[in-house]
């Protein structure tokens, strides 16, 4: 079961190499990972396995990096800010609908999948699920993310549809 | 060199139809010709495909620049739309952050929007402060009307020193009653400096 204490402490196991490696390496072990997984088991199977992935990630970090007690603008703002200061993305929220619990979120610069080439599929799959991860940890709720569009206009950018199940 | 003939005619529509486009017309797709040239097909898909897109971009930017936000469909393949999908997506997002600090979330910022985010961040750090400094001076206020408010009604005071009964106290008991001036410090701001009236001079000093 995974713990955040398993991420260790970077700051004393790198004193020269410090907390920052390049996109790069993130999406060799990402791609690299998904590739054998798919050989494996198939892309259908392998795109659960990358939602149930980033669902966990989600999880743990809005468990711990996140203000989950501040009202649901403060903590889109406050998931905003994180999401950028870790460099993870630029989420833009589109709209918000608190009684129906229903986003429509943008990300830009994505560390998953931003300058990657147009296919017409989705690969967000990693994403999907730790938008979903984010909002049940902070909820209690039961949340389904799905990617519903994406563009470039120089960055690319991808629209996730956010609903409570 | 029927054939022939057909091709060029398929390439004349073609020709026009990018024409049209050029000039702002939306126009029809051009049928598929099953004896043509599977290159000039190919073509044709294209441009079709083309007119599509510019058909789809063109029915969203009108009410796009008319600020109407809601029901704006452009599909997903459609990265020739790219630019106005980034623009639509913009404008959601900033209208509803508007909306949010319209609620009083002033920790709402725009990033990565060149001028304007420094513009709206601004404007949300002025509206903050101008907030505050406003709250800050109605407690204020608050605060001199709640003092004013406890020299109001019917003060009891003695008839012979002038000293005054502290509200709600034993009448018979002398140390609830204090000098005028500390009566009204202790419940206003104002404080009183001594001296001596011309009538009061002349009383306790004659000479």
């Amino acid at each position: 079961m995974f713990r955040w204490s398993d991420l260790g402490d970077v700051n004393f196991g790198r004193p020269n190499l410090g907390q920052n490696v390049p996109v790069l390496v993130y999406r060799l072990l990402q791609y690299t990972l998904k590739n054998v997984l798919v050989d494996e088991f198939g892309s259908d199977k392998a795109n659960e396995i990358f939602i149930r992935g980033g669902r966990l990630a989600g999880i743990h970090f809005c468990r711990n990096l996140l203000n989950k007690s501040l009202p649901l603008e403060g903590f889109l703002s406050n998931l905003q800010k994180t999401l950028k200061d870790n460099s993870i993305g630029i989420l833009r929220v589109e709209s918000a609908d608190q009684d129906e619990m229903h986003f429509v979120l943008t990300v830009a610069e994505d560390l998953d999948c931003s300058g990657l080439p147009f296919e017409n599929k989705t690969v967000c799959q990693y994403d999907e699920g730790f938008i979903s991860g984010v909002m049940e940890e902070y909820t209690g709720g039961i949340f389904n993310a799905k990617e519903i569009d994406c563009w470039a206009s120089g960055d690319r950018v991808c629209r996730f549809d956010v609903r409570k199940e | 060199m029927l054939e022939k003939n057909n091709e060029e005619i398929l390439i004349a529509e073609l020709i026009r139809n990018i024409n049209d486009l050029l000039v702002g017309k939306i126009p029809k797709q051009v049928e598929l010709d099953e004896k043509s040239n599977p290159l000039l097909n190919e073509l044709r898909d294209c441009i079709n495909q083309l007119v599509v897109f510019i058909k789809e971009i063109k029915e969203c930017i009108i009410p796009l620049s008319q600020g109407n936000l809601k029901h704006i469909q452009i599909s997903s393949d459609n990265y020739l739309a790219s630019p106005f999908k980034a623009l639509h997506s913009s404008l959601l997002h900033l209208t509803w952050q508007a909306a949010e600090v319209a609620k009083g979330d002033y920790t709402q910022r725009v990033d990565f929007m060149g001028d304007f985010s420094n513009a709206f961040n601004s404007m949300v750090v002025s509206l903050e402060t101008n907030e505050n400094l406003l709250k800050n001076k109605i407690a204020e206020l608050k605060d001199a009307i709640d003092h004013i408010s406890t020299l109001e009604g019917l003060l009891p005071v003695c008839a012979f020193c002038k000293k005054i009964r502290l509200e709600g106290t034993d009448p018979d008991t002398q140390k609830n009653w204090v000098n005028v001036e500390k009566y009204i410090e202790d419940r206003t701001k104002a404080h009183f400096s001594h001296g001596i009236c011309p009538e009061c001079l002349n009383k306790y000093y004659p000479e």
